[in-house]
């Protein structure tokens, strides 16, 4: 018969004999992370509490914070964030969901598409904005051409709008690529069964589809979100003057008036607003990729 | 199937195209025409020409091609090596979050910050590396090293652990079991990575701009020299000329890509 | 070389969950153990614990003479072949097959001469240029167990290996591995399965494994025709469980005095009556019982009667009847003396029946043993 008896009690096993610990790996790529990144961005924080008259203190932020060009700024980049995660969402949600449950030809071409779109430089867009809207250009060339006025009607490129247009433009694709992945998970027995239940396209939309893929929605928005807030060459590239955001103010301050304890000012303004808001995506993200992310070797 | 009716199936489509083709595709097919014509007072450009190519592929514009790729081919290695290390080291769900939430913080932070950063940091001795086009690499390496880290930590999700359990069964140790099984397993996901990550860098112009010394001089900054001076013609054709370089490098890297998957 | 495997106390738990609880089992050099348990029971963390892939907690793994508890998976000089085969899909079957001898050094025409070997040996040596996703689910599991084979193991650990094949697979994969068994009569294997036909046609002896702990270990016959605990019977096989008390001379089950051999049991005490269904019989004889047929049902070759004796179920595989008694028939139903085990009833409550063991349509659990399976099967404590 063979023991099934409590084995008497033992010491655990002593450690295991090896020379270094396998979580010391990590270290060189982390050590290079912290060398180049975050020990940068510490002294980014420290330059900002060191004006250039020495010591220490929050001069420098009381002297920015009173400046209206900084007020401008803030404003200009929360309002052209806002504005263009609200037009990307919506946007992308449509063209997701064209793409996901109407059959269209070159379905998955355009599905390719997006997935290149998304590694282009931003700058590209106002770049063709500029020749669709500028002043010479597509749009007005059409008008002049159709009602022999000598300048056409669309002048907005360089204000607020025309960032605007070129940041939903730009960001639509992050919005759609993990709506569409949401939209292959959801099961089309259920959008059959709510039709076959008598509910109209709408209906199906608003009380099947959209619950279903809202933490989709909410990680792509709040994605597009963060990089609006980050956005530097779209408005660099309008060359709209009155138009400013925090990078861009960032890049002035520290670039063409060489005042780098101003800049960091903005920098860490600019990154304190960024954090808190990448914190929520991967709150966001974290609560949809959990069920993929918990796997684990069988037991 | 949402929409099963014909018509409102036309309806639909149309409206996708009418918002799709404008939003997504005009933007290329007017930046190409535009890299071919000397105006644009009408509805469509005038003046065909291929001068601005011409022009793109020599002298200044050539080396700003090369050193566009240059530049991305150290970033993307730098990038890859350092994050696909960062996520093969980190076993544990723990180590993974920790590691994770580290290597994602350059793409919360702003690219014109990321510049102004180093700028702060390697202006002195000891590491005196601004006017270098080390720096310039540098920032792009941070900059995409996020993307490979992602791309190459979600694909070690999904790697069955069966694998390296199998192969160390068989006896390999764990060096041999990296570099035979888990690495040429991992070999799709790496080279997805290494292609976004030498898509973006070519694109990278935020914190270029922060950083780059005369004698290296990116791409995307000539592209917006150019537009700043009201040259957008010859801009346009320097831009058709990034977009293709990088699209061309994008297909290679996917057919290298298919190939490793079909074995 | 000749190894076997000991495990000498070995508890495995994960965070404050025991999974396997100081497990005792010794498998001799040259035998084939098979672990038999529900899913949960603890058996693929003890081949893990041989593997290298779990550390216990406490206790020690032995291969051989060699206590390999503290050495990594790849010190063991263990062969494995896993369900999902885990045939490394950038490699052609030969490199598969090479991969643990290029490990371990072997020089590169020897390595050439036993990937041949291991590949003729498992009948897939036509498929040497193959890549593993040219082949069909079984001829994987063969490059597989060649791919163990090719490393010349002591000790062979099989992980539910015939799980992923289909039933016809299955039957033409466990004679082959019979064969192989007595080809290399020096390789000792643990052979983990939840599928009791396996485990009988293949074990020299079967560890029984619930609820983290080993309930039972012997040849499949000793366990087959003489359980020792009611959990064994229902799990090895089918059985009818029901609750009698021991009497001078046999037992009594209601009002029926039934003549069983009673060992040592004390008269007066409790206990349970296993029959199998197969030894059954319809009709007078030897220990007839009297009971009302509740349901039939025809399966081929046999009938299956489900009869209430005495307020108990019991069922009947009987050979093919050419008139099947009605429901509410009355019929007799009897067994040879020597067919029927007496086990202790304290154990019943105890030795829970697995919900997932085998097939449910064989499951034939007693009354007395179904009530107990309603007991929540909780965390196992040590």
């Amino acid at each position: 018969m063979v023991s099934v008896l409590p084995a008497p009690a033992r010491m655990a096993a002593p450690a295991r004999t090896r020379r270094i610990p396998a979580w010391t790996l990590v270290l060189p790529p982390v050590t290079a992370l912290g060398l180049v990144f975050l020990y940068p961005l510490a002294l980014v924080l420290w330059q900002s509490v060191s004006p250039d008259g020495g010591g220490h203190g929050f001069a420098a932020y009381a002297e920015v914070f009173g400046q209206a060009a900084f007020r401008n700024a803030l404003l200009d980049t929360v309002l052209i964030a806002a504005g263009a995660t609200a037009g990307a969402l919506l946007l992308g949600f449509a063209l997701a969901l064209v793409i996901a449950f109407v059959p269209l030809p070159g379905g998955r071409a355009i599905g390719r598409f997006v997935d290149v779109f998304l590694s282009f430089p931003s700058f590209l867009i106002t770049l063709a904005l500029l020749f669709v809207y500028g002043n010479a250009g597509l749009a007005n060339g059409v008008w002049t051409g159709m009602t022999g006025a000598a300048t056409g009607p669309f002048d907005f490129l360089h204000t607020r709008w025309g960032v605007v247009l070129a940041e939903v433009t730009y960001f639509t694709p992050f919005v759609m690529r993990p709506l569409l992945a949401a939209f292959s998970q959801l099961d089309t027995a259920q959008l059959d069964v709510a039709a076959s239940l008598g509910a109209r396209a709408p209906r199906i939309v608003r009380q099947v589809v959209l619950p279903e893929v809202l933490p989709a929605l909410a990680a792509g928005g709040s994605l597009v979100l963060v990089m609006s807030l980050n956005e530097f060459g779209i408005v660099l590239f309008t060359g709209a003057k009155g138009v400013t955001t925090l990078p861009v103010l960032v890049y002035g301050k520290a670039i063409l008036e060489g005042d780098w304890t101003g800049a960091c000012v903005v920098a860490v303004v600019n990154i304190a607003l960024s954090l808190a808001l990448y914190g929520l995506y991967r709150t966001l993200t974290a609560r949809t990729a959990r069920p993929e992310g918990e796997r684990r070797a069988r037991a | 199937m949402l929409v099963h009716s014909r018509r409102a199936r036309w309806a639909v489509q149309g409206v996708f195209l009418a918002l799709f083709l404008p939003v997504f595709a005009l933007p290329f097919l007017v930046v190409v025409a535009a890299s071919l014509a000397t105006q644009w007072s009408g509805a469509l450009p005038s003046g065909a020409t291929l001068d601005h190519y011409r022009t793109a592929v020599r002298g200044e514009a050539l080396d700003a091609l090369t050193t566009s790729v240059l530049t991305a081919l150290a970033a993307s290695a730098l990038a890859l090596a350092t994050g696909t290390w960062a996520a093969l080291a980190a076993r544990g769900p723990r180590a993974r979050r920790v590691v994770g939430a580290l290597f994602v913080l350059p793409v919360a932070v702003p690219s014109v910050v990321v510049g102004l950063a180093l700028l702060v940091a390697f202006s002195e001795p000891p590491f005196l590396l601004n006017g270098t086009p080390t720096i310039v690499v540098l920032a792009h390496a941070i900059l995409v090293t996020a993307f490979a880290h992602q791309s190459v930590a979600a694909a070690l999700d999904r790697l069955d652990p069966a694998y390296e359990q199998a192969a160390a069964s068989l006896g390999a140790s764990p060096l041999r079991v990296l570099l035979r099984v888990r690495l040429p397993l991992l070999l799709p996901s790496l080279s997805a990575a290494a292609g976004l990550c030498f898509a973006l860098s070519m694109g990278e112009l935020s914190a270029t701009m922060m950083l780059y010394p005369p004698d290296w001089l990116p791409l995307p900054v000539k592209v917006f020299a150019a537009t700043d001076r009201g040259a957008l013609f010859p801009g346009a054709a320097l831009a058709v000329v990034l977009v293709t370089t990088t699209l061309l490098v994008l297909l290679a890297v996917s057919r290298v890509r298919t190939r490793a998957s079909y074995r | 070389m000749s190894t076997g495997i000991r495990f000498d106390g070995v508890t495995v738990a994960y965070g404050g969950n025991v999974v396997l609880d100081a497990f005792d089992l010794t498998v001799e050099p040259g035998e084939v153990m098979a672990l038999l348990g529900p899913s949960g029971s603890g058996k693929t963390t003890a081949l893990r614990a041989v593997a290298g892939f779990v550390r216990p907690r406490a206790g020690r793994v032995f291969i051989g003479d060699e206590d390999v508890t503290d050495l990594p998976p790849h010190r063991r000089g263990i062969g494995m072949v896993v369900q999902q085969y885990a045939l490394f899909p950038h490699l052609r079957v030969d490199a598969n097959v090479a991969f643990g001898l290029k490990a371990r050094g072997t020089p590169r025409a020897e390595t050439a001469a036993r990937v041949t070997e291991a590949l003729e040996t498992t009948g897939m040596a036509a498929y040497a240029r193959r890549y593993p996703r040219e082949l069909s689910g079984g001829q994987q599991q063969r490059v597989a167990i060649a791919r163990a084979l090719a490393i010349r193991p002591g000790v062979l650990l099989f992980d539910e290996p015939l799980s992923a094949l289909d039933a016809r697979l299955r039957s033409g994969m466990l004679a082959e591995l019979a064969r192989l068994h007595r080809e290399l009569p020096d390789v000792s294997m643990l052979y983990v399965t939840h599928d009791q036909g396996e485990a009988l046609t293949l074990a020299d002896r079967i560890a029984v494994m619930d609820r983290a702990r080993l309930r039972d270990c012997g040849t499949p016959r000793d366990l087959y025709r003489r359980p020792r605990t009611a959990f064994t019977a229902s799990f090895v096989g089918s059985a009818n469980l029901l609750p009698v008390t021991v009497t001078g001379r046999g037992v009594r089950l209601g009002d029926t005095d039934l003549d069983v051999p009673t060992g040592d049991a004390a008269a007066g005490a409790r206990a349970t009556l296993c029959l199998r269904p197969h030894l059954v019989g319809l009709g007078e004889g030897a220990n007839a019982v009297r009971g009302t047929v509740a349901a039939v049902q025809w399966r081929g070759a046999t009938h299956r009667l489900e009869v209430d004796v005495a307020g108990h179920r019991v069922t009947a595989d009987v050979r093919e009847l050419r008139e099947t008694p009605p429901p509410g028939t009355e019929v007799t139903l009897h067994f040879a003396p020597d067919d029927a085990v007496l086990l202790p009833a304290g154990g019943v409550a105890d030795e829970t029946a697995g919900g997932e063991a085998g097939d449910p349509a064989d499951e034939v659990v007693g009354e007395a043993v179904g009530e107990a399976a309603g007991v929540p099967g909780g965390a196992v404590h040590g």
